[in-house]
């Protein structure tokens, strides 16, 4: 209602409103899009991997001393049969990878034998055997698990791949995007011309690769056992176990054979943290620095209206001598910042759109959700209008005597 | 009507107690013309401020139209002042950011007048001041007797019963000062009660009730008078 002549008097005055105005265009800029990016890098973060993460834990058994192939064979399944038959172990496998570990081993699949080509789909490899899909705590969504006379060792001698997979829906639908019925039964070709048969379809297993980021969904269960000299071993504990069996097996492991040791041993939870170590950096920094913005913003408003304060001391106590109430000054400067800050909004909100628009092609980001905005331009002007009021309420405090005391 | 009786005003600051008034009693009847004079620092602004509600007194009791000043909060206050007294200043109190028009309307607005109602009485009171033309000037691109004349439209618009004035000739020259006198003469001529606080005799003169302070006490009677014995004393 007193908009008019607070308007015209802040043109006679506009430098400092100017701005301020510019500040929190500035500060909304910055605030939505990296707000944009910290809800992208939360959503990453937050993505399942598939499997039974909070009761699993994993290690490594690397061979010093040369043994023969055969030899590693009869270790792996001491190994396997000591970690299963520990009591409080859900079930156990070795495996080339597992989820979110950040290194694994992906191959092209083809719809025809031959070479690649463009249509070819790219997907992550595990290596297990029939304890693969307990181990890792696989939804079957159609088909079956390996048996066991599926899984075969790796033969130096014949190099051709296994004949059966279990794959991923999202790497089905990948493959064949028309298929509305089943997955199983249907072949697909890898390392060129070896034909593999799906047999099992699981809802979800994330690649080792969280940052793949299109394709992290796909992934490809081989019925395959690789006698290497360094062999990762994934175990599920019965919930509340695995803190308990972590060392218990370590321990168990290393006593049973002096000719290797065992190593990295740690909790999903741990791997987890350690794969988005750098997603987790970048929301605390960008949440760190749209605090700051938006503190910086908020000193600025109490400098400015600190400022036409100390600057309007006299007139204020015009004011009140003409009438004005202490609501009223109040009012005054919260109507005037109102106005200061729909100014700077509504260019910011401009202005984060274009840098939005920018960022999406640039850096392929998801385009802002449509409330972001809002809600950033609802919460600065809050913001303003908080740091109006702690200037505001000192010049309601003003005595209306000021008009006749100083000269 | 305004009824003071045994007013006190004490300033305390951490060092020093001023006392400004001392059991000061007055009463100013309806569509009275009352000139203040007394020598500087006697306490006529202090009496001028808490007539006007700018200030609170220290003890004693004051009534305006009847009603005990004492028992009113800020925001009844402030009400008062902006529906019953109208101001006028020595360094005419212009908010400099405003042009005339929205000078004048300052008080209005907070009087809650639409805006026919404020257009009508800004216009009004300009023409009464013979600023009509002025409207959209700035207080700085006034001399100092518009400016009164500015100021002096801003205390009219609300048609107030009270029109209090500290000094309003102090910063004009003769001839400004005169026709300054002559305006407020005519308004209290048309009913409104003025109180004004001046140093000069001439224009005391020209109140029809002179009183004089000195050192916060009052004493009713022509200037001249109190001036002499002052000397003397
Ligand atoms: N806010 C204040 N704090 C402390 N003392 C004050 C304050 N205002 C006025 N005084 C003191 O009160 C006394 C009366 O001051 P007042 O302004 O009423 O005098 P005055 O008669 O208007 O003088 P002048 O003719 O110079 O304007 C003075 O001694 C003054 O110093
Ligand atoms: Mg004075």
């Amino acid at each position: 209602m007193d908009i008019g002549p607070i308007w015209r008097a802040m043109l006679r005055n506009k430098a400092g409103f100017i701005l301020i105005a510019l500040q929190i265009a500035v500060t909304l800029t910055i605030l939505v899009n990296a707000f944009g990016i910290i809800q992208e890098s939360t959503d990453k973060i937050s993505t399942e991997s598939g499997i039974d993460e909070a009761n699993t834990f994993t290690l490594a058994s690397v061979l010093f001393t040369d043994y023969e192939r055969e030899q590693r064979k009869v270790l792996i399944d001491e190994d396997l049969d000591l970690i299963r038959n520990t009591p409080g172990v859900v079930n156990a496998v070795a495996s080339n990878s597992f989820p979110l570990r950040q290194g694994g081993w992906s191959m092209s699949l083809a719809l025809e034998p031959g070479n690649q080509t463009a249509e070819s789909v790219n997907t992550a490899i595990y290596f297990v055997d029939e304890h693969g899909m307990e181990t890792f705590d696989l939804g079957l969504v159609d088909g079956r698990n390996f048996l066991p006379e599926q899984v075969t060792w790796d033969d130096p001698d014949d190099n051709t791949w296994p004949a059966y997979a279990i794959i991923t829906e999202e790497l089905a639908k990948e493959i064949w995007p028309d298929e509305t019925v089943s997955y199983v039964g249907k072949t697909v070709f890898i390392s060129d011309d070896d034909p593999v048969n799906i047999v099992g379809v699981v809802d979800k297993m994330q690649a080792p690769w969280p940052n793949w980021d299109n394709v992290v969904e796909r992934s490809m269960l081989v019925p395959q056992r690789r006698p290497s000299e360094f062999v990762r071993y994934i175990v599920r504990a019965e919930p509340g176990m695995r803190d308990q069996l972590m060392p218990e097996i370590e321990a168990a492991l290393a006593a049973s054979n002096k000719d290797r040791i065992i190593r990295d041993v740690r909790t999903m939870d741990h791997t987890r943290k350690l794969a988005y170590v750098g997603d987790a950096a970048m929301i605390k920094i960008l949440g760190f620095v749209v605090l700051l913005l938006t503190l910086i913003t908020a000193l600025g408003i109490v400098g400015l209206t600190s400022f036409n304060v100390s600057r309007r001391t006299r007139q204020i106590g015009i004011r009140r001598a003409l009438g004005a109430t202490q609501p009223a000054i109040i009012r005054y400067f919260l109507i005037e910042n109102s106005i200061v800050s729909a100014v700077g909004l509504v260019v910011g909100a401009a202005l984060a759109i274009g840098l939005n628009i920018a960022m999406v092609e640039a850096f392929a980001l998801e385009p802002l959700a449509w409330y972001v905005i809002p809600i950033g331009m609802l919460v600065l002007f809050i913001v303003g209008q908080f740091a109006v009021t702690g200037p505001a309420r000192r010049a309601s405090n003003i005595s209306p005597a000021i008009a006749t005391r100083s000269g | 009507m305004l009824v003071m009786k045994d007013v006190y005003k004490i300033y305390r600051t951490d060092t020093v107690e001023t006392h400004a008034l001392r059991g000061l009693s007055l009463t100013v009847e309806e569509g009275e013309f009352l000139s203040v004079t007394g020598p500087s620092g006697s306490g006529k602004t202090t009496f001028l401020n808490i007539a006007g509600l700018l200030e609170e007194l220290t003890s004693g009791t004051y009534e305006l139209d009847g009603r005990d000043i004492s028992s009113l909060n800020d925001r009844e206050r402030s009400r008062v002042r902006n529906e019953k007294i109208g101001f006028i200043f020595q360094s005419f109190n212009l908010i400099p950011e405003l042009n005339v028009f929205d000078n004048v309307d300052v008080p209005l607005r907070y009087r809650g007048f639409d805006r026919a109602e404020r257009h009508r009485r800004i216009t009004e009171c300009l023409e009464r001041v013979g600023l009509a033309s002025r409207t959209k000037h700035f207080p700085a691109q006034l001399s100092g007797g518009q400016q009164q004349r500015v100021a002096i439209a801003r205390a009219l618009a609300g048609e107030p019963r009270f029109l209090l004035a500290d000094e309003p000739t102090g910063n004009l020259d003769t001839n400004m000062a005169d026709s300054v006198l002559d305006l407020l003469a005519e308004i209290n001529a048309s009913g409104t009660t003025i109180i004004m606080v001046t140093h000069e005799l001439t224009l005391a003169d020209r109140a029809r009730r002179n009183i004089f302070v000195r050192d916060g006490e009052l004493h009713d009677g022509p200037p001249e008078l109190h001036f002499a014995t002052a000397a003397s004393a």
